[in-house]
């Protein structure tokens, strides 16, 4: 039987989504080989090559936003606001998620919005770090010479703490829809932009709810 | 038994010999304001009680140096005689050590501010001369004794000489600086009065944010991340077996 099959993604989503995947891997790689440092790839003109392509890389980055904003402004304000809603099913989510992500147990998961609060968090972290990597690394760029020096090495931290949390949360998005028995599938959906009507029954049961009643 | 150099600003009379002979020994860049030492004049008082202080300025190589602790590429290191030596060829240029040096010293030579290359100045305590028996150029140059170069332990004794005779002769403000600062200066200072009549800070500090950021949170990121990937393939292998048995049944 053929399953059916429902839209998660309209394609300008997927496009900033893998944008963001490339530039933040060159971006994470480059940083990486200050924040440890790695000595041998930082000196002389390796370190000049990797600031230039993790300049080149972070003015990608800063395009996705803009890019999300100017082609699907709804589907961004769509996000924005399931993000920022915060119900008590998401309070719910904190109890149940050790058994429903290491025992699959379903049971206990109350029904979760498009974004389960996980993913919530995930969003926010994200968005809150690009914001403070933008302003931070803006200042690093063009203001190493301009800003007093208190201000140059609380960006320099701000942006260590930012790359922190974003590779933690990074980790376990990747973790989630790639390897994850259970959630892997859901990779599809950010690749093709669609994902059967079962899978978002069970693990986004509030959002297939409100997909029900806008059909009738 | 480590080496430092002497600065007895009594004896300057801001000539700049050392200015001059340090930028042609180094091949220190001509045209831009870029110096591995240079002299500043401070005027105290107001008239007609007013003076002129003269001072020799360059990096302290001091003990506990937050430049080579921020350095992402070994460039700058502690020599085993004392001093902070900086390899320009392992310089990136990425300017960590001028925002972290509490002196201000080190500069950045930017060649391109759109892609930042870029590489770091200071002294090296003329490294090529000193490693061979040599002394620095400056101290060479001086034609006023105003600079000696040589044990540390040695200038620390004739230095306080000095500051005494100092004394003897009225300038009760005298003193001298750089034998604690910073773990211990491997530049000492005879000054006629405070530091900060100078431009020196009286109590130079290592940058707490330095701490924060090398000493916390780099190595707490690394932990993070660590427990994040431990808990992520604790998640699967559990999970994995779960559904493992779940087929079986």
């Amino acid at each position: 039987m053929a399953q059916r099959e429902i839209q998660v993604f309209n394609a300008v989503q997927r496009l900033v989504h893998w944008l963001h995947v490339v530039a933040f891997t060159v971006l994470a790689l480059t940083g990486f080989v200050l924040y440890a440092p790695v000595q041998s790839l930082a000196m002389g003109y390796a370190g000049w090559t990797l600031r230039l392509l993790h300049r080149i890389a972070a003015i990608l980055l800063a395009l996705v936003p803009l890019i999300y904003l100017i082609f699907s402004p709804r589907r961004l304000f769509d996000s924005l606001k399931r993000i920022f809603t915060w119900t008590k099913e998401d309070v719910g989510w904190f109890k149940a998620f050790p058994r429903y992500y290491f025992l699959g147990d379903e049971e206990a998961m109350p029904p979760q919005d498009k974004f389960n609060a996980g993913q919530k968090m995930f969003y926010i972290v994200t968005a809150v770090c690009l914001l403070l990597f933008g302003v931070t690394g803006f200042l690093m760029w063009f203001g190493k010479f301009a800003i007093p020096t208190w201000l140059f090495l609380w960006s320099v931290f701000i942006h260590d703490l930012c790359f922190i949390a974003y590779v933690c949360f990074f980790l376990i998005h990747f973790a989630l829809c790639a390897v994850h028995p259970l959630m892997r599938g859901s990779l599809n959906g950010m690749l093709f932009g669609w994902l059967p009507e079962e899978y978002i029954k069970h693990h986004h049961a509030r959002y297939y709810e409100e997909l029900v009643s806008e059909k009738k | 038994m480590t080496k430092a150099m002497l600065i007895d600003t009594s004896n300057c009379l801001y000539c700049n010999a050392c200015t001059v002979e340090c930028k042609r020994e180094n091949d220190v860049p001509v045209g831009k304001d870029i110096f591995w030492t240079r002299m500043e004049v401070h005027e105290v008082g107001s008239f007609p009680d007013v003076r002129q202080y003269f001072i020799k300025r360059a990096c302290n190589h001091c003990t506990d140096a937050p430049c080579v602790d921020v350095c992402p590429t070994g460039a700058l290191y502690h020599h085993p005689e004392g001093f902070v030596v900086l390899d320009q060829d392992k310089c990136t240029g990425c300017g960590y050590c001028t925002q972290a040096c509490p002196f201000h010293i080190p500069q950045l030579e930017v060649f391109d501010p759109l892609t930042g290359a870029a590489k770091a100045h200071k002294c090296t305590f003329c490294i090529q001369r000193t490693a061979n028996g040599g002394e620095p150029a400056c101290a060479m140059a001086c034609p006023f004794g105003a600079i000696t170069f040589g044990e540390r332990e040695d200038l620390i004794a004739q230095g306080k000489e000095r500051v005494a005779a100092l004394q003897a002769k009225g300038i009760s403000k005298a003193r001298l600086y750089g034998e604690h600062e910073m773990g211990g200066l491997h530049v000492l200072y005879v000054l006629e009065d405070e530091p900060e009549a100078y431009g020196l800070p009286s109590e130079p500090q290592y940058p707490a944010m330095v701490t924060l950021w090398q000493k916390i949170a780099q190595p707490v990121g690394g932990i993070l991340a660590g427990l994040t990937a431990v808990g992520l393939l604790a998640d699967w292998l559990v999970v994995r077996r779960k559904v493992r048995i779940g087929e079986e049944k």
